[in-house]
């Protein structure tokens, strides 16, 4: 009975050992791609920041609305660009991010485009509009991907395919905190109605000339600050569970030797006794 | 020469930030230099060699795609890319160059968008090795 126990026991130590040794590795791995990624963050932070800080200071100084990426429209749907991960095994980074991306276009008419096999595979079981499944590798994605997947959004934009334009990621705040977040990326931010006198801008050739070939760039240099932030956010999410699930495989494996050790005193003890009794005998 | 607030940024990361006497660069339109107490303004950029001033210095950088945007006197090169002359690799431009012009050399034999990419990739290997010159 206690032979049977203890090589039951024995088994289900090995078996925690080896998911100990994947874990691990695959915390090992995330955590020396995720360097690679927190620096092609802090790289393309500034020009992501300086982008939108930009863009929407001259769209809030702006006075002519000709450009139709200006203009606000009621009609036809809101194309979503949705950036989760390729993989699962990363807690709840694709989760989180897909959910916050549901909500957002719960009730409305809506056109997805996914980046990364999660959301592709997410977005098409349940029945929403997919656009392009083009973009289903988020680790492969090159700056030059992300321009051209702006510019044929901003195509779509100015053909009156979508009334809005809406990008759903994953901010880098740390190694430990990753926040989904939804950024509305066209229309550009409207004017803010205020008394004091603008200050005029120079536009060259013209503010519809400058606004179309500017926003294509924009949206571009957006989608891929995003993309960097959602693969490190990915790597550093799946680092923490990695590390927790080690811990985990860890606790069960001192648990289960406490158990094999007791099982084995345990025959020794019943075989000292038996031993005994039959000397007595 | 005032100097004023210059900031270049690609994806790849920041090129420059700090005070600079004047900025040439190639928009849309054509060439257009900037100084101190610039009005505000915003223009798309082509590609071209762009010149900066930095403590009555020149400094040459290949300058590719994006916008310049002057605004409130704090002046931003937002470039697709940017590189200085001294970080161009010549060998590399060239070998760029002479692939490009084997692929338009023979325009019967590739499609519309193979033609496309390499017209670009031979204009930017151009502007770099214009870029990486020593200026006469």
């Amino acid at each position: 009975m206690a032979g049977v126990s203890m090589k039951d026991i024995k088994l289900r130590i090995r078996s925690m050992e080896s998911t100990k040794q994947i874990t691990k590795a695959m915390e090992m791995v995330a955590s020396s791609k995720l360097r690679r990624a927190q620096e092609r963050v802090l790289t393309s932070r500034p020009y992501f920041e300086a982008l939108y800080e930009t863009v929407t200071g001259i769209a809030a100084e702006n006075w002519d609305f000709s450009s139709p990426y200006v203009q606000v429209r009621e009609e036809g749907p809101v194309c979503e660009i949705v950036i989760a991960g390729d993989r699962g095994l990363a807690g709840g980074y694709n989760h989180n991010v897909i959910k916050l991306a549901q909500e957002d276009v719960k009730g409305k008419d809506a056109a997805i485009l996914p980046v990364g096999k999660k959301a592709l595979e997410y977005f098409r079981s349940h029945g929403h509009t997919v656009i392009s499944d083009a973009y289903a590798e988020a680790a492969g994605l090159t700056s030059g991907d992300c321009f051209s997947l702006a510019k044929a959004i901003c195509d779509g934009y100015r053909e009156g395919k979508y009334s809005a334009v809406r990008l759903v990621y994953t901010s880098f705040v740390s190694v430990l905190t990753q926040t989904p977040y939804v950024l509305p990326l066209l229309p550009l931010p409207a004017p803010e109605k205020h008394e004091k006198a603008r200050e005029l801008t120079l536009y060259d050739p013209s503010s519809e000339s400058v606004f179309n070939a500017i926003v294509p760039e924009y949206l571009g240099g957006l989608i891929y600050g995003a993309l960097c932030e959602s693969v490190a956010s990915e790597l550093g999410a799946r680092r923490t569970a990695m590390d927790a699930a080690t811990k985990n495989a860890e606790e069960m494996i001192d648990d289960l030797s406490l158990k094999y050790n007791r099982a084995r005193q345990g025959a020794i003890t019943q075989e000292i006794t038996e031993i005994v009794a039959g000397a007595d005998a | 020469m005032n100097a004023y607030h210059l900031q270049i940024v690609t994806p790849d990361g920041l090129r420059f930030d700090g005070e600079a006497q004047s900025l040439l660069v190639r928009t849309t339109t054509g060439d257009v230099g900037i100084r101190a107490r610039h009005a505000n303004y915003v223009a798309p950029l082509g590609m071209g060699v762009a010149r900066v001033t930095i403590d009555g210095q020149e400094r040459r950088g290949a300058c590719v795609g994006g916008m310049v945007s002057v605004l409130k006197g704090e002046v931003r090169l937002l470039a697709t890319s940017f590189e200085w002359a001294e970080d161009i690799d010549v060998e590399r431009a060239k070998a760029a160059e002479a692939n490009a012009r084997a692929i338009l050399d023979h325009p019967d034999q590739h499609d519309a968008e193979t033609l496309e990419l390499a017209e670009g990739r031979l204009r930017r290997a151009l502007i770099r090795q214009s870029a990486a010159e020593k200026p006469q």
